[in-house]
């Protein structure tokens, strides 16, 4: 087990620089989560972690050890690859063995782990078989197996769930958080989804264009993203954003979205009057009722998910997502009234992105 | 939907016609080489199965039977019209046999690490060299063959095994190079990166990961090889003289006064036999998508 350290690394292929100076402290036995759109630059972190890429500065030290210059087979990592790269020409036996043979162990340990690893992972009854005759499912677990048998310092995952069918991506995120659960070590897991994200981590970094946005423990970003892109990225259905202009009414501190729509917002709102804003509100802390609340918007789709009622209205003109518990029947293209949680509404600036704290 | 028994049919006779067509001169071959004498030329018109099948041919070309003493034992005079030339061909066989699976080896051996580094290394100028490589094949051999006679003569390669071995891995590597190099592209990058993060080193994960995925590729590249040099003519033609290569060999048995047609179709279906075998030898390997299961497709 290690802590990761990542100090001011920039990564250029050729003259194009896709990390710029980015920093990061992954601490011994943590679940950190690399999360951020296609081509943030998730992947090329992830291997210059591993070693299979080279920063073009800075410095990544792992166990407090700079390893630069290290070869990947000396770092004592183990990798997961999002398309797994399996040896195809070997059994799941000798594919996780593989690692230990290299190193020339006794083949009475080597079978001792592979079948430790094959017990934690249900892959017990296949170990004689080739990668060509499992499903999905078991060729990514034969790719944790090859990567936990090694007991390396740090994991390293790049989308390992990404091929898989929906159920079967669920389940194997709760093994894999299961997983760490029991052996602890630390791990840097690299996903686009935020979904994902939220449920494994310890620690979520989020990325965007080779710099990272915002990083903190799931929950803590989900209530308090540090700008739009973290705020849009985060949730699912998405915030809702609507722009407007601070200003006052009747003494309280409104956003006014329209002539006729004033969205209200908390006493303690930092905005000056007349800063042009976006007012963000998830889903969840806007309610929807049929007939009493702050704003009167028309509903569009109603979709009923058994637990919750999500309603999506047109709130002057832009399509909002409000969301019940209450089994309330919604008609489509009928009048419908929201009314936001005050405590939990966003204020970012229109200009800058930021987020604007409440006082 | 499933043709209906008619068209089925239907595609089966067209089959076996194609095949038939195709595989009747290697047939007629075959039957000619224990024909008779007086059954392969028959003024009357082919004989197709009407002739006593005779395994005289095959005694000249493989026993060392001289067609001198097949004459005098068929009773005199009528057996052939070709001259005292030597048609016992069994140093002929080994040479090929030799010249063949030596020239296969070192052209295999070579375009694997050759095609290996061209997929797997970054190099400047990368896509010249390759285009250089296969412009080499472009060159036809007649061109070269003439300084390559000087050369190996300067050389003391010329009229030896290793000489021509060179000269045909010369023109085998080219092609090798390529189809090997097509197939080491098909194995993800990632194979070789999870290797490397087992603890293999670069030639662990070449020897050990790499490799045996694309063995296919080496069987297939084995077999052209192979072929190429079994069937060529030119070059061997000009760089030996005592040695002589089956399809050189075949060729001295048209003579002045006469072709032995007997000993052409004899030797010509012997001459399959090993090419036969040795594919038989690399087939099993020739699967196809050895890289299956190394990723979700
Ligand atoms: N070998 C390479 N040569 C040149 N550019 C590269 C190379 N690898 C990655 N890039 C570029 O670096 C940027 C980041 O790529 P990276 O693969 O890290 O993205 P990612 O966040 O993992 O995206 P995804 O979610 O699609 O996997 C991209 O713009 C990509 O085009
Ligand atoms: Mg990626």
């Amino acid at each position: 087990m290690a802590s990761v350290t990542i100090s001011d690394v920039s990564k250029s292929f050729g003259t194009v620089e896709v990390i710029h100076g980015l920093s990061l402290d992954i601490p011994d036995g943590k679940f950190v989560v690399l999360l951020g759109p296609s081509g943030c630059g998730k992947s090329t972190l992830l291997r210059m972690i591993a070693g299979l890429e080279t920063a073009t500065k800075g410095d990544i030290a792992i166990a407090d050890t700079v390893v630069n210059t290290v070869h990947p087979k000396d770092r004592n990592i183990a990798m997961v690859f999002q398309n797994y790269a399996l040896y195809a020409h070997m059994t799941v036996f000798d594919n996780m063995a593989f690692s230990m043979d290299l190193r020339g162990t006794p083949k009475a340990e080597m079978k001792e782990k592979v079948d430790w690893a094959a017990s934690i992972l249900n892959l017990t009854d296949y170990l004689d078989r080739y990668p060509r005759q499992l499903s999905g499912g078991q060729r990514q677990r034969v790719a944790m197996g090859r990567a936990i048998v090694r007991d390396p310092a740090v994991f390293l995952f790049d989308e390992p769930l990404s091929n898989l069918d929906a159920k079967l991506r669920v389940q194997m995120r709760t093994e894999i958080k299961e997983l760490h659960q029991k052996l602890k070590t630390t791990t840097v897991y690299v996903t686009h989804d935020q979904i994902e994200a939220m449920t494994m981590a310890d620690h979520i970094v989020i990325m965007r264009d080779g710099v990272i946005e915002q990083e903190g423990r799931p929950l803590d970003i989900y209530d308090g993203p540090d700008n739009l892109f973290v705020a849009g990225f985060i949730g699912s259905p998405g915030m809702n954003m609507l722009n407007g202009t601070v200003e006052r009414m009747d003494g309280t501190p409104i956003v006014r979205m329209t002539d006729e729509i004033a969205l209200p917002l908390p006493e303690n709102a930092g905005a000056k009057d007349g800063q042009a804003v976006v007012y963000g509100i998830r889903p969840e802390h806007l309610e929807p009722r049929p007939d009493t609340g702050t704003l009167a918007a028309t509903t569009q789709v109603v979709e009923p998910t058994g637990p919750e009622n999500h309603v999506y209205a047109s709130l002057g003109g832009v399509e909002v997502c409000a969301i019940t518990r209450d089994r309330i029947e919604f008609k489509p293209e009928a009048p419908v009234r929201l009314t936001p949680d005050l405590e939990r509404v966003h204020l970012f600036d229109a200009d800058t992105g930021m987020v604007i704290r409440h006082g | 939907m499933e043709p209906s028994h008619a068209s089925r049919t239907l595609r089966d006779i067209v089959a076996v016609l194609v095949v038939a067509i195709f595989m009747f001169p290697i047939l007629w071959w075959g039957l000619n080489s224990i024909k008779p004498y007086s059954a392969i030329f028959d003024k009357d018109g082919p004989v197709y199965l009407d002739f006593e099948p005779t395994l005289d041919n095959y005694r000249v070309t493989m026993m060392g039977v001289s067609r001198v003493e097949l004459a005098i034992q068929d009773g005199g005079g009528t057996y052939g019209a070709g001259g005292a030339s030597s048609y016992d061909s069994r140093q002929t066989i080994l040479d090929s046999i030799i010249v063949s699976v030596g020239s296969t080896i070192i052209s295999v051996f070579l375009a694997t690490l050759a095609a290996y580094a061209l997929s797997r290394m970054a190099m400047r100028g990368k896509q010249h060299f390759i285009f250089w490589v296969l412009s080499q094949r472009f060159m036809p051999p007649i061109a070269i063959v003439i300084p390559l006679l000087f050369m190996f003569r300067d050389m003391g390669l010329r009229d030896t095994h290793f000489g021509l071995i060179l000269a045909h891995v010369l023109i085998n590597l080219p092609l090798a190079v390529l189809l090997l190099k097509s197939f080491f592209d098909d194995v993800p990058k990632d194979v070789d990166e999870a290797a490397m993060i087992d603890g293999a080193t670069r030639w662990q994960s070449f020897r050990r990961v790499v490799l045996p995925m694309v063995r296919g590729g080496v069987a297939a590249t084995a077999v052209l090889c192979f072929i190429f040099s079994w069937t060529e003519f030119m070059l061997s033609l000009y760089l030996t003289t005592s040695i002589r290569t089956l399809p050189v060999k075949i060729t001295t048995f048209v003579t002045s006064t006469g072709t032995e047609w007997g000993f052409i179709t004899a030797l010509g279906t012997t001459a399959i036999l090993p090419a036969f075998v040795f594919i038989l030898l690399v087939q099993r390997h020739l699967v196809r998508g050895l890289t299956l299961g190394s990723l979700k497709e």
